[in-house]
């Protein structure tokens, strides 16, 4: 019966549970390969500047003199290459990848924080590509130095 | 004597995922004649593509989200060609496999959103949930959903491993039942049929005409498929491929050919993985690329070309890619002539328009 050949599939939809997750608020099932986000674990690094070579966007920038590796975030589009260069496993991919960037910022690896830990800076307005400074908008907004274990999320009530 | 008019159709309309404008000239509620306008989604790809040879392998990707592995495939190709290497065996199938499992994800939202513009949300539903678990294979096996990132010059960037190959071949077992019971739908159901069958007519005269490619050149008696001449993995010995054809050349054509595609690419991906063997799946290159070369690929939409002439240095000359909806769109002004206004927005819909490859 050709008229009647979405019924089965309907009444098996209706009493069966949803197909979607609420993301955010509930688990799924990221694979453990899935690109996320770089990570460094800073004392393993022989700045060999490699990453900062090879990236495709140019978002890493390794400063040799101050060991510290700078990432900017909205720039990165985890291809996974630095990961693949880099000779000493500094760099590693971190599945989740649902709070890799919120604002305009970089993160920076430095020595004398711990493994993984990042200090994340507002980019200047400067450095923005934006046409015109807003008056009054200082250079650096704040510094802020990320726990290695996240707070859990503030979750919205709808 | 009935007036004339002319109503704009996009380029913000609900049955188009991405801009484009038609200009349908109205005799009351029959279309006598149309103006396509494109462009609304221009890049500026070709220049920058041309910029770095190594940094366009991720680039290319980035021109279209439902092809993204076949630009990358078929830009690598060329650079291949430029190289003069050999891609391993191995290295090929496993390009052949995924680009047969972006065709399953590029048609299965080709036929969610024909399902869609026609008023079946239901249908629009159960496709894209389907598409949904070939997305996550894809994802288990790449590492990302969308831009799979697997290819570079001279093979694959990261091997496969055997739990993977088992991976798509347990999920090709589970879903292949799951689209033969969603394609009964798109062939059988009456109101389907009404809305599909006769409408939208390309002769094969003038698919010939304006050189359509792909499903839709299928759709209309045209056995045109690049996979014929043996890129990648579809060259190796054992792999069996026949183009599906429709003579109708109607919307409900389109369909069929994209419909049997789908239980078709299960079919491939089957082979591929029947021959695959262990060995190297990367042939390094040397230098910089020096001379001229192409790469043809069957994208979902048709034939997708990537020129390359390059002069020994990183920056490139010349990059020009001829995609498939740039070749298909036009076509939508030889279909649409005496169609119900109505009728519009399924006809548009079944040349599958990606505004994001047509406009670059």
């Amino acid at each position: 019966m050709s008229k009647m050949s979405m019924l089965k599939s309907t009444l098996k939809n209706l009493f069966s549970r949803p197909v979607t997750v609420r993301y955010p608020y509930q688990k799924t099932d990221i694979p453990e390969n899935n690109r996320g986000r770089v990570v460094w674990e800073l004392k393993k690094c022989i700045w060999c500047r490699l990453c900062e070579k090879n990236c495709p966007t140019l978002a890493i920038v390794t400063d040799k003199e101050h060991r510290t590796q700078t990432i900017t975030r909205a720039r990165c589009i985890a291809c996974r290459t630095c990961v693949d260069v880099c000779p000493t496993n500094t760099i590693t991919m971190e599945p989740k990848y649902s709070d890799a960037v919120y604002l305009r910022e970089k993160h920076i690896y430095a020595l004398d924080l711990k493994p993984f830990e990042y200090r994340i800076i507002q980019i200047p307005a400067s450095e923005r590509l934006v046409l015109k400074k807003k008056p009054g908008e200082p250079e650096v907004l704040d510094e802020v130095v990320v726990p290695l274990t996240e707070p859990p999320r503030e979750t919205k009530t709808e | 004597m009935s007036r004339v008019s002319v109503i704009p159709f996009g380029p913000q309309h609900s049955s188009f995922l991405e801009p484009m404008n038609l200009k349908l000239v109205m005799e009351e509620e029959k279309v006598v004649g149309a103006t396509i306008n494109i462009g609304y989604n221009h890049r500026g790809m070709e220049y920058a593509m041309a910029q770095d040879y190594k940094r366009t392998v991720f680039l290319c990707e980035r021109v279209c989200g439902i092809c993204s592995y076949h630009h990358s495939s078929a830009y690598v190709q060329a650079m291949e060609n430029v190289f003069n290497v050999k891609v391993s065996d191995r290295a090929n199938l496993v390009r052949t496999i995924m680009m047969e499992c972006q065709r399953l994800t590029s048609h299965l939202l080709a036929l969610g959103h024909t399902a869609e513009a026609l008023g079946y949300e239901n249908l629009f539903m159960q496709f894209f949930r389907e598409r949904e678990e070939i997305m996550m294979l894809v994802n288990r096996v790449s590492g990302n959903r969308v831009h799979y990132s697997m290819n570079t010059i001279g093979g694959l960037r990261k091997d496969v491993t055997y739990e993977q190959l088992k991976d798509i071949e347990k999920t090709m077992d589970i879903m292949e039942p799951k689209f033969l019971e969603l394609q009964k739908v798109i062939r059988n159901d009456s109101t389907f049929r009404k809305r599909t069958r006769g409408i939208g007519l390309l002769k094969k005269a003038d698919a010939e005409s304006y050189c359509v490619v792909g499903p839709v050149g299928r759709g209309s008696g045209m056995p045109h498929d690049i996979r014929l001449t043996g890129f990648a993995g579809y060259g190796v010995d054992g792999m069996k491929y026949r183009p599906v054809v429709y003579e109708e050349g109607d919307v409900y054509a389109r369909n069929n050919v994209r419909m049997d595609e789908v239980i078709q690419a299960v079919d491939l991906i089957r082979q591929a993985l029947n021959l695959i063997r262990d060995g190297p799946f990367l042939t390094p290159v040397k230098g910089h690329p020096s001379g001229e070369g192409i790469g043809r690929v069957e994208a979902p939409r048709g034939e997708l070309y990537y020129y390359i002439k390059a002069k020994g240095e990183q920056k490139l000359d010349r990059l020009k890619l001829r995609t498939p909806a740039f070749v298909n769109i036009p076509a939508i002004a030889a279909m649409i002539g005496g169609a119900q206004l109505a009728d519009v927005a399924p006809i548009a819909v079944s040349v599958d328009p990606c505004i994001c490859c047509c406009d670059r």
